[in-house]
């Protein structure tokens, strides 16, 4: 009898030692989460959805969308051929709109600290520490050099908006808005100068 | 190989004979094939961008055999200079400039003696000597060993929760305890003195009491939560040592409610070349390309949970208010797992809200607030904080 009230209240102590376990993966409790506000139903952002057809709430723009306050962005590339036919293309076709302010080129300059320097170097000299590190294989390309230099401004708003024509630098369009983009390009004219 | 010669003359000008006869010879010995040194790798780096050897045609041609197909003297100016060759009617040059869709080949800064190493380094084949890079590889183990070092900032998240987790178990026993006591002072009378009973009973009262304040005010709220991801994805590794900016993956932080999570063609960025992580080799990466191979999304576990009755704008804190990720989101850089190291709690927030200083002056987004701008003018106000724009009004962030 003793040893049966024992036992029972060590695995009441158990089980209460178990269920009080703040495991790093529960998230905790709140109160009445799931039934009222706390957490409510609709959808959020980056969810799964099991209406929409591609399982997401976030949905991609339709073909052929621009969005508002920019302009249309003609040149969507397959394969290497396509990519460096296009970089020419650009560079005749894409004039930039924005006039090389001091603001323009700050916003620029940081623009370019962000996205661009791990890289091609806070010098743009092709020296990031990823490439420096050995963290990247490839030298990424000089852009102070006269290889970029002598780009027109289309051409380098376009390689980063698809990737260099070898494939080793990827798009970038989607991360820089193209306003920001012609910011870095005048950013990377004023180096030089 | 042209380390090496800068080397060798000076050595021979200022010291004996011996000594330069003793170095010559070493250098003989030491390296098994003379001129391939690791440096004609790291210069082939910058070829790479647009070469291949034996893989095939990138932007320019693949470079196998191309020392048997061209005159050596010929490369080197073309290599140097490619468009000044192609400028000057050179015959092949030009044809290899129409043949590769008129993209010229920038030229390089390299000396002669650099453009021969690396041209031995094509015709080997892209590979080095054995013995020629003993260094790197030493310098990789150090890395990963201090890697894999636990960081302040995790023991910290961890040390937390198991204090949490402490507190719960002493809880429990001085609730058995309690009940012992009761039953022994009201029925059994074992112990005479009554005294130990209200001391005993008045300190486990206590444990439950400070046990049910760290459930209570957990209620809801998520702090040392660290969930385990689909992918282990360091942000120590990328955010840390790496360097790379907050804003590079989470690149809508700027203009949008939610700082975004990268798709995965972000991470294509970089890992189209690097294949292979340091610690988990190539079973951690393979799953991103998985994940682009299917169409898939990675289903990334979200870590800062706020509830929906709160309006929260990362675009405002980021842009407008200028503030550092880290100072919501703890030393990310220092954490492998990211969990999260605030409470989010109203209290929290409007601690900040309180006291932080508004940038306001040069900020275009407060230009309307021309009270304020002229009281801190007039140096009637030292400081703007957020509680003097409404960061203190109810409907600013629940409505």
């Amino acid at each position: 009898m003793k040893n049966k009230t024992i036992f029972f209240i060590l695995s009441l102590l158990m089980v209460a030692i178990s269920s009080c376990n703040r495991d790093k993966n529960n998230p905790g409790y709140a109160y009445m989460a799931d039934y009222d506000m706390y957490f409510s139903k609709y959808d959020k952002a980056y969810d799964a959805s099991t209406i929409l057809p591609n399982g997401q709430v976030n949905q991609p723009a339709p073909e052929g969308a621009v969005a508002r306050k920019s302009s249309y962005y003609p040149y969507h590339p397959k394969g290497v051929v396509e990519r460096m036919t296009d970089q020419v293309k650009a560079g005749k076709e894409l004039d930039n709109p924005l006039k090389a302010t001091k603001e323009n080129i700050a916003e620029g300059k940081r623009q370019f600290e962000i996205f661009c320097s791990d890289c091609h170097g806070f010098d743009a000299k092709g020296n990031g520490h990823l490439y420096k590190e050995k963290l990247f294989p490839a030298k990424p390309s000089d852009l102070t050099g006269s290889h970029v230099q002598e780009m027109p401004d289309g051409s380098i708003f376009f390689v980063i908006t698809e990737g260099s024509a070898s494939g080793l630098m990827g798009p970038h369009g989607t991360q820089v808005t193209p306003e920001n983009r012609w910011k870095i390009v005048d950013y990377l004219r004023s180096i030089v100068k | 190989m042209n380390i090496t010669k800068t080397h060798v003359k000076p050595l021979f000008k200022n010291s004996g004979y011996i000594s330069g006869l003793f170095f010559l010879l070493t250098l003989l010995f030491s390296t098994p094939s003379f001129g391939q040194t690791a440096d004609d790798a790291n210069n082939f780096a910058q070829c790479k961008a647009c070469h291949t050897i034996g893989g095939g045609k990138l932007v320019g041609p693949d470079l196998k055999g191309i020392t048997e197909r061209r005159d050596e003297a010929w490369l080197i100016k073309f290599i140097q200079n490619s468009q000044a060759l192609v400028a000057s009617g050179d015959e092949t040059a030009v044809k290899v400039f129409n043949e590769n869709y008129k993209i010229p080949m920038p030229s390089h800064k390299l000396s002669d003696d650099q453009v021969k190493g690396i041209l031995k380094y094509i015709a080997a084949g892209g590979k080095l000597p054995t013995g020629a890079e003993p260094a790197k590889t030493t310098a990789k183990k150090s890395e990963v060993s201090t890697t894999q070092q636990i960081s302040e900032a995790e023991r910290f998240i961890t040390e937390k929760r198991e204090s949490s987790h402490k507190l719960a178990i002493f809880a429990i026993i001085s609730g058995i305890l309690v009940v012992i006591i009761l039953i022994d002072l009201i029925f059994t009378h074992i112990l005479k003195a009554k005294w130990i009973h209200y001391i005993l009973l008045l300190s486990s009262l206590w444990i439950i009491g400070e046990w049910s304040w760290d459930v209570s005010t957990d209620f809801g709220r998520q702090q040392n939560y660290q969930p385990d991801q689909p992918i282990w994805f360091s942000h120590k590794v990328h955010a840390g040592q790496n360097q790379i900016d907050c804003e590079y993956c989470h690149f809508t932080a700027e203009t949008s409610m939610h700082a975004g999570i990268p798709p995965a063609s972000v991470c294509m960025n970089c890992h189209s070349q690097v294949k292979e992580g340091k610690r988990t080799g190539k079973k951690e990466i393979d799953k991103i390309y998985a994940a682009l191979k299917n169409n898939k999304p990675i289903e990334w576990v979200k870590v800062d949970n706020l509830p929906d009755f709160v309006y929260f704008n990362h675009e405002q804190h980021v842009k407008v208010g200028k503030l550092e990720c880290t100072e919501c989101h703890g030393d990310v850089e220092q954490m492998d797992q990211i969990a999260q190291v605030n409470t989010l709690s109203m209290g929290w927030c409007l601690d900040c809200h309180r006291t932080h200083k508004v940038q306001f002056t040069e900020n275009n987004f407060y230009g309307a607030y021309k009270k304020l701008h002229e009281d801190l003018k007039a140096g009637k106000i030292d400081q703007v904080n957020v509680k003097m724009i409404g960061g203190e009004d109810c409907a600013k962030c629940h409505y």
